[in-house]
């Protein structure tokens, strides 16, 4: 299906082709910075990987992967429905324009709901480092230590590392006992967790911003001409763009340790409140 | 007014006696009643709101030239205290601790925010719309925000340097930065952060233009070369400047959070930071040299009366120092704790990349060679660079050597070759350009005797400045020392002496340049008979630039070709190749 | 590209109204983002799967495939890449090429920084 287009022409332009493909080529470059902010936070990531892999590897353990899981199917399904949009308007549909950008939108903000929860959790469960303090549970492990052997009342007691302790002993990989690890270089890695997934949820808000905006301007009949859907267009560059990193986010992130279905499942539940977790 | 001729018409219009041959047909030079009559950007909309809401490329580039000249100043003042303090062994002015931030004022205001921004936010925003025959730029609404975003940007870095400073060099090497500096390090970085933003808006709009917005018959090989070095400049700022952004927010979180992913406590890695920071800073330092280049190839050309030798050598070049600077920053890290491995690869790169700079300067030098050459102001300071440039460009061979570099590593060596690029070379290519494009941007003439004499001292200033640095480097001076061995004070005082001569160069400008807006006299069309397309057009330019959508017959440097008119008087395209050059050293029709 | 020779242009602020009649470039139809969509939602059950398996030091490598490959059908499809003109094609594929370079670099010197003098 081909589309006729209708719209101004700034004054700096010749004519609308040249005008719509201009645009379409500035949101390109400006993806290409996008990639390269990504790729050297993704860079560092992977220096790091290779030399810290099993330590890595915990670090992604004590994550929650069950939220990751639906959230990359949010994502991926919000890409759809801008995808629909943009084709049900050069259909001749503003309605459903409309409509499929306010889903991206909804998608997007179950995203960022669920992202938020799960800040949450690992706050709960005292995983942020330099910043946590000891959790109830892991406090309790700390006194047990002491009280078996007293010498070790004077030694530095790092809260991250003993709520990290916690929280993978909490997790059951098919009744195998966890790898040893470093503790300070499970550190690492969570910067790399709170900086990168903290980067993908600004350019989610970002994006959001930029869609609700558009949402209203659909409303207020700005894309009547149709030429104009080429900034819809521009957006859902961007927006796939975001569903890309989180592509490449997931299994760097998440699923670098080991893993369960069961035990996904088991996280997301205490995720949304029906599981009262174990801390 | 009679509208610009176009090949085929009937009725020729009277082009004047010209020794040169403009891109397109010129567009009637106006009698000065008309040329006070006609609207140009600058008067036909009044009003402060009309310049703070403007999407004029021409208003921008102006509103830029203002913000980085009083950035510069602030600059030089920082360096005027370093410089002062040198003269005694044991610094004469400033504390240590004042010291550590007044030279990193120096290197980070002169570097973000003079450096970088000047040549394109000045003349790339002027100028390459006009160079390629385009009403504006690409995304007109896009480079006012850009000028915005890096005014804040600048505003609060300069803030943050004045409540508490900044005394980590302009480097940010963590673990200093991240752990043990008690000063601005978050917020300067947010502002260097936001800053950068302006660097990729600019150039993303300049390639845009580029591509898309040519007008009939510029093709890619009659764009001046002023156009190819800002596209290469453009390229090189959306590729390197994000991951600045990435490295600088990691240091933000470092600072934020207490641990981060450069440190060694947690088993971080301080020489990733460098590696990071570096793949950024050493293509900013081409980002910074490229469009100073691309300025000496307008001047030189139009001042030797003679087309650039070279054309395409000097166009790829452009390119191949943008890719190319990608693959060298290791050289800065010889001795940081990198590989040896990876510092042979780099070193090896490093020789690679004096190339395509070396194919440029003997582009320049063979231009010169046979042209009828006149010393005007631009042209000091255009000659004045390839002399200094390569200068500072061969002693850059002996830093990026790994077995030399161990003995002038963070010695005054480095200093003096970086001031030679970046003073000696790109200060003095923004000088020749604003001197040469001055008066099409305001309409007015400047006084050629201060404007020489200005030039002159500028120049002996600045290379009796760095000469001695060299020396002292080489003996052993470090970089970045409020104290010294006595043994260096010769250097150090010479240094200072010729720093406050070259201080009263740069002064200059300012009184004759602004003077000239009140006292100049007229500047007309082309006061310089160049052939871009900017000089077909009035100075001041009108709001859109040209009259009528501008159609382009010849190259960018036809000087030597002023048969070509005949072409456009007559209407006959005997002889025109398909390039676009008039047929006249193949001895034909013209019998030139 | 059409343009029109002797066209001034007003200089009115703002936009003209020039209301042109163009054919667009193609638009594919609903069922093909769906199949795409499906294709998407299957590679990233897939990646989960090898998460969740036992398969050691090349989980990471499957899921890099796996993500490379979502990665170029998103952008083929839904970003429209596969129709686009060279120009992006370059500017898409020098984004990946640049970052390339970044990790062969520093990459480089993470694995050979202990190896010593040469």
């Amino acid at each position: 299906m081909a589309a006729n287009l209708k719209g101004p022409v700034a004054h700096h332009f010749n004519n609308l082709n040249q005008q719509l493909t201009t645009v379409r080529m500035g949101m390109w470059m400006f993806l290409v910075t996008e990639v390269l902010f990504f790729g050297g936070a993704f860079c560092a990531y992977t220096a790091y990987r290779v030399w810290f892999t099993s330590d890595f590897e915990a670090g992604s353990a004590a994550l929650n992967v069950g939220i990751a899981s639906v959230n990359t199917f949010l994502l991926l399904t919000s890409s759809l429905t801008i995808t629909l949009g943009i084709r049900a308007a050069y259909a001749g549909n503003p309605k459903g324009l409309r409509n499929y950008l306010l889903a991206t939108i909804i998608l997007g903000v179950a995203f960022l709901g669920l992202k938020g929860r799960e800040y949450q959790l690992d706050y709960q469960e005292g995983l942020i480092p330099n910043v946590s303090v000891l959790t109830p549970e892991a406090q309790k492990v700390v006194n047990e230590r002491i009280a078996k052997d007293p010498g070790k009342a004077d030694e530095k007691v790092y809260p991250f590392n003993e709520n990290l302790a916690v929280v993978l002993h909490h997790e059951k990989f098919k009744g195998e006992p966890f790898v040893a690890y470093d503790p300070f270089r499970v550190q690492l890695f969570f910067m790399f967790y709170y900086s990168m997934t903290g980067l993908h949820v600004l350019h989610m808000i970002i994006g959001l911003g930029l869609l609700t905006w558009q949402y209203i301007l659909a409303c207020r009949g700005f894309f009547d001409y149709n030429a104009r859907y080429v900034y819809i267009e521009a957006m859902s560059l961007y927006w796939h763009f975001v569903d890309m990193a989180w592509m490449f986010l997931l299994p760097l992130l998440y699923l670098a340790g080991p893993h369960s279905a069961s035990q996904a499942l088991e996280q997301f539940k205490v995720a949304i409140g029906l599981a009262s977790g174990t801390h | 007014m009679t509208t610009a001729n176009s090949i085929g018409t009937d009725t020729p219009m009277a082009i004047p006696k010209l020794d040169y041959t403009p891109q397109m047909s010129p567009e009637p030079e106006l009698t000065p009643t008309e040329q006070r009559e006609k609207p140009n950007y600058l008067n036909w909309q009044y009003g402060l709101l009309s310049w703070v809401l403007t999407v004029d490329h021409k208003r921008i580039g102006l509103m830029y030239l203002v913000s980085v000249s009083i950035f510069f100043m602030f600059g030089a003042i920082a360096a005027g205290l370093v410089r002062t303090n040198l003269i005694m062994p044991t610094g004469a002015i400033l504390e240590l601790d004042q010291y550590n931030k007044a030279f990193t004022a120096h290197g980070t205001i002169m570097l973000f925010l003079f450096l970088i921004p000047v040549i394109p936010g000045v003349l790339g925003n002027f100028l390459v719309p006009m160079m390629v025959g385009a009403k504006d730029m690409a995304f007109p609404k896009l480079n006012l925000m850009s000028y915005y975003v890096w005014a804040a940007g600048a505003l609060f870095f300069v803030w943050q340097l004045t409540v508490g400073g900044l005394d980590t060099g302009w480097t940010l090497y963590p673990p200093y930065s991240s752990k043990y500096s008690h000063t601005n390090v978050l917020y300067a970085g947010l502002g260097i952060f936001i800053t950068g933003f302006s660097s990729i808006l600019t150039a993303i709009n300049i390639i845009a233009t580029v591509h898309k917005m040519r007008c009939p018959g510029m093709t890619w090989g009659r764009l001046p070369l002023f156009v190819w070095a800002m596209y290469a400049t453009s390229v090189i700022q959306i590729l390197a400047t994000p991951v600045l952004a990435v490295t600088v927010v990691m240091l933000a979180v470092e600072k934020i959070f207490g641990v981060g992913i450069y440190d060694p406590t947690i088993g971080g890695d301080p020489i990733l930071f460098q590696h990071m920071f570096w793949f950024y800073s050493h293509p900013a330092v081409y980002i910074m040299i490229l469009p100073g280049m691309g300025v000496i190839n307008e001047v030189l050309t139009c001042f030797s009366r003679k087309n650039i030798f070279g054309y395409k050598a000097v166009a790829w070049s452009s390119v191949g120092i943008a890719v190319v600077g990608f693959l060298v920053w290791g050289h800065h890290m010889f001795l940081a704790g990198q590989g040896y491995f990876l510092g042979q690869v780099f070193a090896l790169l490093t020789m690679l990349v004096a190339v395509p700079s070396a194919i440029k300067v003997f582009n320049w030098t063979a231009t010169l060679y046979g042209g009828s050459i006149t010393f005007q102001a631009p042209m000091i300071f255009a000659i004045g660079f390839i002399i200094l440039f390569t200068i500072g460009g061969v002693t850059g061979l002996f830093l990026g050597s790994m077995g030399t570099d161990i003995h002038l590593h963070d010695t005054y060596f480095v200093i003096a070759h970086f001031h030679y690029t970046m003073v000696g070379g790109m200060m003095f290519a923004w000088q020749a350009g604003l001197h040469f494009w001055w008066p099409k941007m305001t309409g007015k003439m400047y006084s050629d005797f201060w404007s020489r004499l200005a030039a002159v001292v500028m120049l002996v200033g600045f290379a009796l400045t760095f000469l001695p640095q060299f020396v002292a480097g080489y003996m052993g001076m470090p970089r970045r020392y409020p104290n010294y061995p006595p043994e260096f004070q010769i250097y150090n005082v010479l240094s200072t002496a010729a720093a406050y001569l070259q201080g009263i160069g740069f002064a200059m400008p300012a009184f004759y340049l602004i003077g000239s807006l009140f006292f100049g006299k007229p500047a007309g069309n082309n006061p310089f008979r160049a052939t871009g397309l900017e000089w077909q057009t009035s100075s001041p330019p009108g709001p859109h630039n040209f009259e009528s959508l501008p159609q382009v017959y010849f190259g960018p440097y036809e000087y030597s070709v002023p048969d070509g008119l005949k072409i456009l008087n007559d209407g006959s395209t005997n002889g025109v190749h398909s390039n676009g050059s008039a047929n006249t050293d193949k001895g034909a029709a013209h019998g030139s | 590209m059409d343009h029109d020779h002797t066209h001034t242009h007003a200089h009115g602020a703002g936009a003209e109204m020039h209301s042109q009649e163009l054919v667009e470039h193609e638009v594919a139809p609903n069922a093909k983002s769906l199949t795409t969509f499906a294709v998407l939602a299957v590679l990233a059950l897939l990646a989960l799967f090898i998460g969740f398996s036992n398969l050691g030091e090349w989980k990471v490598v499957a899921n890099l495939l796996v993500a490379t490959v979502q990665a170029c059908i998103l952008a083929f499809f839904f970003m429209d890449l596969r129709q686009a003109d060279k120009l992006t094609w370059l500017i898409a594929l020098s984004s990946v090429f640049w970052t390339f370079l970044m990790f062969l670099f520093i990459l480089t010197d993470q694995l050979t920084r202990h190896l010593g003098v040469l």
